[in-house]
């Protein structure tokens, strides 16, 4: 399995740069601040988080009353979750562990209580859904979870009976105590799938031999004992679960596609030894050809038995409402409905209502409510629901049912569709609030700066190389002369708009952020987030205020795909609009797709795309750019051909020229393999080195080259004594992080491997003995700051590697890796870390001049911002004269993590996955997202602003000090004036 | 910033003495029993505690608030009452955590031996070892709510007032202005009275003054002027490579 990952190396194009080194400033300007906070009354300023919960699996509305606003949510990311569903706003979130442990197998909501198994049947938690709390939790015994249901005892629900694969037991609601747990019999031959209780003094549970019989068995509620078992024969079943429910007085009622037929048997009574057949035919109804036929039922209570009306589906897009007639054996067909994409029953007091989504026309669906009784349609219950062009199908209806005033029925509807997206709408049709889910998921993301307005675009274009040659001298000045005017223009126009708004209350001015109203701002602070997400919608978001501006989803995307997405030309280039691709990777098959499209509008571009007929191992984007300025992406496949894209003859030409100064690097975990390529001038590739990591001892967990933005503004470091250390600032470098295959904690170790991405030399290697992962690093600069974890003192520990060249540098003016005979000195050190971290990524400026932090994830939610200068491993033990001038921290074993350090001070980030970091046209400012299950965006300043009055700048004092001695000297002047008269008349 | 760093030394050496303290008063009580820890499902084993924020409602922050065993490892809830059970854990030594965005909680290292047996301590990420007991099950009671916020400098007039600089400037400058109000200076006793007060400060008349001396220095030979600063050069840090 090759790992995709980018590496663009260059030996000669790729020079640093080479500022002359300056005095102290930079260096000085680092210390200035080594605490950076928030300030209280900064919060909300620059800053927004979005909570997400995931795909929802369950859901449930608190109870059948008009102003009953709460509604509660099981999710696949883990999630227990309340919402206001009148602003869908969570009320609180429970967040389990990730994986199968955590997962949420069944909800079920009775009450003030919600009832939850865990862990395919691990815990049974039981909540207060009033407060948020856990009213309790119960081990369950070992055993994959397959039913639970309410267990009511005359009338009131009391218990909850779990049933497992081999046992079943029932809990007391109030504490969680085992009332009685039983062994199934025969549980290796028989599948039991359903647990049924219509009430009564027994629970049944059912259960299925394959293609043979049913087996029922009837528990007593007492004391767990067996009152009645049988088997049915039943050769057409295979699986209860997809094919059967309960409807009316207990009757099981089973579909079969293989006959076309609907079976019906009793569950309590014994003298019914067989199901009764009742063919689709008779009833007059057609199955869609390969389809699967599902029942839907409703059991409004679980103190009665469910209703008799049940739904079959016989169709993508068509529905059935049956009745099971009172002999329990014939069935009257109610309503049929087609179209109808999805139907849900709700019930609210006696009555139960059947909800019904048909399509309307190409912008959106009608729900409509029918009596379940009757089948009629009641009168003005009509809701629309909007489809969006670039949206997923609805998917799910849940359907909050009341009785108004009138004692008629009202409803709410909660709309999930395909791509996760909950829509709520209320009578008459309006959308009361939209959770696009998808973005609990983000994979990755980038931002993108705004576009120019159209005047300042048309000032750019006037200073366009075309437009100065064309045009004459006089033509230019005259052009110069009508955009001044239109600036003044513009300007007058902002001046009146501003006036106009000042004279409005603050409410009711609307700061509405529209795709037409984007453009850069001063200080470019203000850019798109472009995020993709694991289902495969897109999104595109405004950094300032959150709002989402645009969305498209891409069907067809395979579950475990990958993704990477690359900015392939940026605005700077109108009229050429600004383009991304995204390249979608299936892990399986190795198969690629592009998705190319315009960041700022999210529409797609017709682009003609390259044929990718084969796996694509690895990706690289050269600063190498067409004429219409997009930047090249090379795609290597499984036989080291290259295709290029854009692949005009432009490019090719250019790439045939460079050909000789492209490497890529290739690996390949599962042999432990790092190999790196050349780009030979007919787009094939040559094999130049190879590392080989044995397998055997450990494996390759991650591989980190350095960002290609980043920018080093300083070439050294300035000591104690005015010597320069040079920095080591190969922007060729590899960090390659291995973990070892033995986990015995004796013997386990963690190795970090500098490797040149050209020619293939390892620059350094450290081992960290007696360490496990899993480690996160930054790779920057010239250091390597990885965390891992200790299994003898067991605790996480930061080590940070940084590089010198030495006081004398070999070559300043270009780096070349093919020409750097001296290997670096290597300095390190290790603290300790009193927290685990879950992700870790450094601060990003325009030109490097302010000091670095890393901002560090921690399973709190809480983001820290650690300062790099406590990472330094030149860090004395002893505190000299010289260090001391330097201003380094005399070294400390712990690391401390303060609350002040907090970014996101209490607005904490559930299971940060990534943090994206991206530089701002400020270089004291650079702007954050971290995202996870939460997405928080936010602005840091890791040296103070320095280049921007302070936001608590005192304007008042200045100009009131100002004012006073502009009055004083006025004053005084006078005074002097009067003397002088006096004194010439004495 | 030195300071800080000689504090946290400080601290750890304090921190030390502590332990070494309590390890003597500590010395043969191992693991204590717990009854009813051991769990159906082999050996794993649950955790038991409970979390108090003081002076608030149990119902404001347990909604926000959970408990973390290692990191992520394991993930327990809070009940309603603020207690709370992390199930399922084998055996093995953890970080016990009350993680809530309003209220800091002490972390606590819990000990659980192949038999269940249980016992807690402080964490001490430097010297692991050290054991000093904490109650088990585990009783964590807040110390407040996070600080998460610098405070602002705020701008006010005695801050001002009381500024070194402006102290230097407005005093002499009340001198000035006050004293010969206040002070009779016709008056020839008083007067006679100052003089001899500056000749005492100025103790030895002989002594030329400094604007005297230093127009001297720059009217003066060059050569001795010049002398002068070279003389300062060589007094200086010896010459440093510079790039």
């Amino acid at each position: 399995m090759y790992r995709p990952s980018l590496v663009v190396t260059f030996t000669k194009k790729s020079s640093v740069k080479m500022a002359k080194l300056t005095s102290l400033f930079v260096i000085l300007l680092s210390f200035f601040c080594i605490s950076e906070a928030v300030f209280e009354d900064q919060v909300g300023k620059f800053d927004w988080r979005q909570q997400y919960v995931g795909k929802t699996l369950f859901a449930h509305f608190e109870s059948n009353t008009q102003s009953s606003k709460k509604m509660f949510v099981a999710t696949d990311k883990n999630i227990f979750a309340s919402f206001n569903s009148r602003t869908g706003d969570l009320l609180w979130r429970h967040v389990d562990k990730t994986g199968p442990e955590g997962s949420i197998d069944i909800l079920l909501l009775h009450g003030q209580d919600a009832l939850m198994v865990v862990g395919d049947g691990r815990l049974l938690r039981s909540w207060d859904t009033n407060i948020g709390g856990l009213n309790w939790e119960a081990v369950l015994d070992t055993g994959s979870f397959q039913a639970a249901c309410f267990v009511a005892i005359q009338d009131t629900v009391k218990l909850v009976a779990v049933l497992k694969k081999a046992a079943i037991s029932l809990h007391y609601l109030s504490n969680g105590h085992q009332k009685w747990v039983e062994n199934l019999p025969d549980s290796d031959a028989v599948q039991y799938q359903a647990v049924y209780s219509g009430g009564e003094e027994e629970v049944y549970v059912l259960g299925v031999v394959p293609n043979s019989h049913l087996t029922i068995i009837a528990y007593s509620l007492e004391d767990g004992e067996i009152i009645k078992q049988r088997s049915v024969e039943a050769s057409w079943l295979s699986s209860i679960e997809s094919s059967c429910v309960v409807v009316g007085q207990g009757v099981l009622m089973c579909v079969d596609p293989a006959t076309l037929a609907l079976y019906t048997l009793p569950i309590q009574a014994e003298e019914t030894p067989e199901f009764s057949q009742i063919l689709l035919q008779s009833l007059d109804l057609e199955v869609f050809p390969g389809f699967q036929p599902v029942l839907v039922s409703s059991q409004p209570h679980p103190a009665r038995s469910p209703l008799s009306e049940f739904f079959l589906q016989l169709g993508p897009d068509h529905h059935v409402l049956l009745q099971l007639n009172a002999d329990g054996y014939t069935i009257a067909p109610l309503r049929d409905f087609q179209p109808a994409f999805l139907v849900s029953f709700a019930t609210t007091g006696k009555k139960t209502v059947a909800a019904v989504m048909t399509p309307k026309n190409e912008t959106a669906c009608a729900i409509n409510l029918f009596s379940v009784d009757s089948g009629r349609r009641l009168l003005d219950t009509t809701v629309l629901f909007p489809l969006e062009p670039n949206g997923g199908k609805p998917h799910t209806l849940y359907v909050h049912a009341f009785l108004k005033k009138d004692d008629s029925v009202g409803y709410r509807v909660l709309v999930q569709t395909q791509d996760h997206a909950l829509t709520f709408i209320q009578q008459p049709g309006r959308v009361v609030w939209t959770r696009e889910e998808a973005l609990a998921d983000v994979v990755t993301m980038e931002m993108v700066d705004l576009p120019l307005t159209g005047t300042q675009a048309e000032l750019e274009g006037e200073f366009g190389k075309k437009a100065a040659i064309q045009d004459g001298l006089f033509p230019m000045v005259l052009k110069r002369l009508s955009s001044q005017v239109t600036l003044l223009q513009a300007w007058l126009a902002h001046l009146w708009k501003l006036f106009y708004e000042a004279r409005k209350p603050r409410s009711q001015v609307k700061n509405e952020v529209t795709i037409e109203t984007l453009s850069r701002d001063e200080f470019n602070l203000q850019k798109m987030m472009v995020m993709v997400t694991a289902s495969g919608k897109l999104f595109g978001i405004d950094s300032k205020s959150g709002s989402i501006l645009w969305k498209h989803y891409l069907e067809n995307v395979q579950p475990n795909a990958a993704f990477k997405l690359i900015v392939q030309r940026t605005t700077a280039h109108f009229p050429h609009p600004p383009q991304c691709t995204l390249l979608i990777k299936d892990k399986d098959t190795g198969l690629a797709t592009l998705h190319v499209f315009n960041p700022i509008f999210g529409r797609k571009s017709h682009i003609a795309l390259p044929a990718l007929p084969r796996p694509i191992l690895q990706s690289l984007l050269l600063p190498v750019i067409d004429q219409d300025y997009a930047k090249v992406l090379l795609l290597v496949d499984d036989q080291y051909k290259v295709t290029a894209f854009p692949s005009t003859k432009n490019v090719l030409q250019q790439l045939q020229e460079m050909a000789s100064s492209i490497f890529f690097y290739l690996i390949r975990s599962d042999q432990g393999n790092l190999s790196g390529f050349r780009l030979r001038k007919d787009l094939s590739t040559e094999r130049i080195w190879e590392v080989v990591l044995p397998t055997e001892v450990q494996k390759i967990v991650a591989v980190k080259g350095k960002r290609p933005n980043e920018h080093v503004h300083s070439q050294g470091r300035v000591m104690g004594d005015r010597s320069v250390l040079y920095k080591y600032l190969n922007p060729n470098l590899l960090a390659v992080v291995t973990e070892s295959t033995d986990t015995h904690p004796e013997r386990a170790f963690v190795g970090v491997f500098l490797v040149d991405g050209v020619t293939g030399r390892i620059i350094h290697e450290a081992v960290q003995r007696k360490a496990r992962g899993p480690v996160h690093f930054v790779h920057s600069e010239n250091w390597v700051v990885y965390e891992y974890w200790n299994t003898k003192s067991r605790r996480n520990e930061f080590s940070v590697l940084e590089l010198f060249e030495g006081t004398e540098l070999y070559n300043s003016t270009v780096f070349s890796s093919l020409d750097r005979p001296h290997l670096p000195q290597v300095l390190q050190q290790t603290y300790i870390f009193p927290s685990p971290i879950t992700t870790m990524e450094a601060t990003l400026t325009e030109k490097g001049i302010t000091s670095r932090h890393l901002l560090v994830g921690l399973p709190s939610g809480a983001i820290l911002s650690l300062p790099k200068m406590f990472l330094d491993p030149r860090r004395p033990e002893v505190v000299t004269e010289h260090s001391r001038e330097e201003n380094l921290i005399p070294y400390a074993p712990e690391m401390p993590i303060r609350t002040e350090w907090f970014i996101n001070y209490n607005q904490t980030v559930a299971r940060v996955k990534g943090i994206y970091t991206a530089p701002s046209g400020l270089e004291s400012t650079c702007l954050v997202v971290a995202y996870g299950l939460d997405i928080y965006q936010t602005r840091v300043y890791p040296s103070k602003q320095f280049d921007v009055l302070k936001d608590d700048y005192d304007y008042v004092l200045i100009s009131s000090v100002l004012f006073a001695l502009f009055f004083a000297t006025m004053i005084s002047k006078r005074l002097a004036q009067v003397k002088l008269l006096n004194r010439a008349w004495r | 910033m030195l300071l800080h760093g000689r504090l946290s030394e400080l601290c750890i050496f304090l921190q030390a003495m502590f332990v070494f303290a309590c390890c003597f008063s500590d010395i043969e009580s191992g693991p204590i029993a717990t009854s009813g820890s051991v769990q159906p499902n082999g050996d794993r084993f649950k955790l038991e505690g409970r979390a108090i924020v003081p002076g608030v409602k149990t119902q404001d922050w347990i909604s926000s608030a959970r408990v973390t065993v290692e990191g992520e490892e394991y993930i327990g809830f809070m009940r309603t009452d603020g207690s709370f059970v992390v199930n399922d854990v084998p055996s093995g030594s953890y970080v016990v955590e009350v993680i809530s965005p309003g209220y800091k909680f002490e972390a606590v290292r819990v000990d659980i031996t192949s038999k269940g047996k249980m016992r807690a301590r402080l964490v001490n990420f430097i010297k692991t070892s050290e054991v000093i007991r904490q109650p088990y099950p585990l009783q964590l009671r807040s110390s407040g709510p996070h600080t998460y916020f610098m405070k602002r400098e705020t701008w006010g007039w005695t801050d001002f007032l009381m500024n070194p600089m402006v102290l230097m400037m407005v005093l002499p400058l009340l001198i000035i202005v006050l004293l010969p109000k206040v002070v009779n200076t016709n008056d020839p006793e008083m007067r006679k009275e100052m003089e001899q007060s500056m000749n005492m400060l100025n103790p030895n008349p002989e002594l030329p003054d400094v604007s005297e001396f230093m127009t001297k220095l720059f009217s003066g030979s060059k050569s001795s002027s010049n002398k002068a600063v070279g003389g300062s050069k060589a007094s200086g840090r010896p010459a440093v490579k510079r790039r």
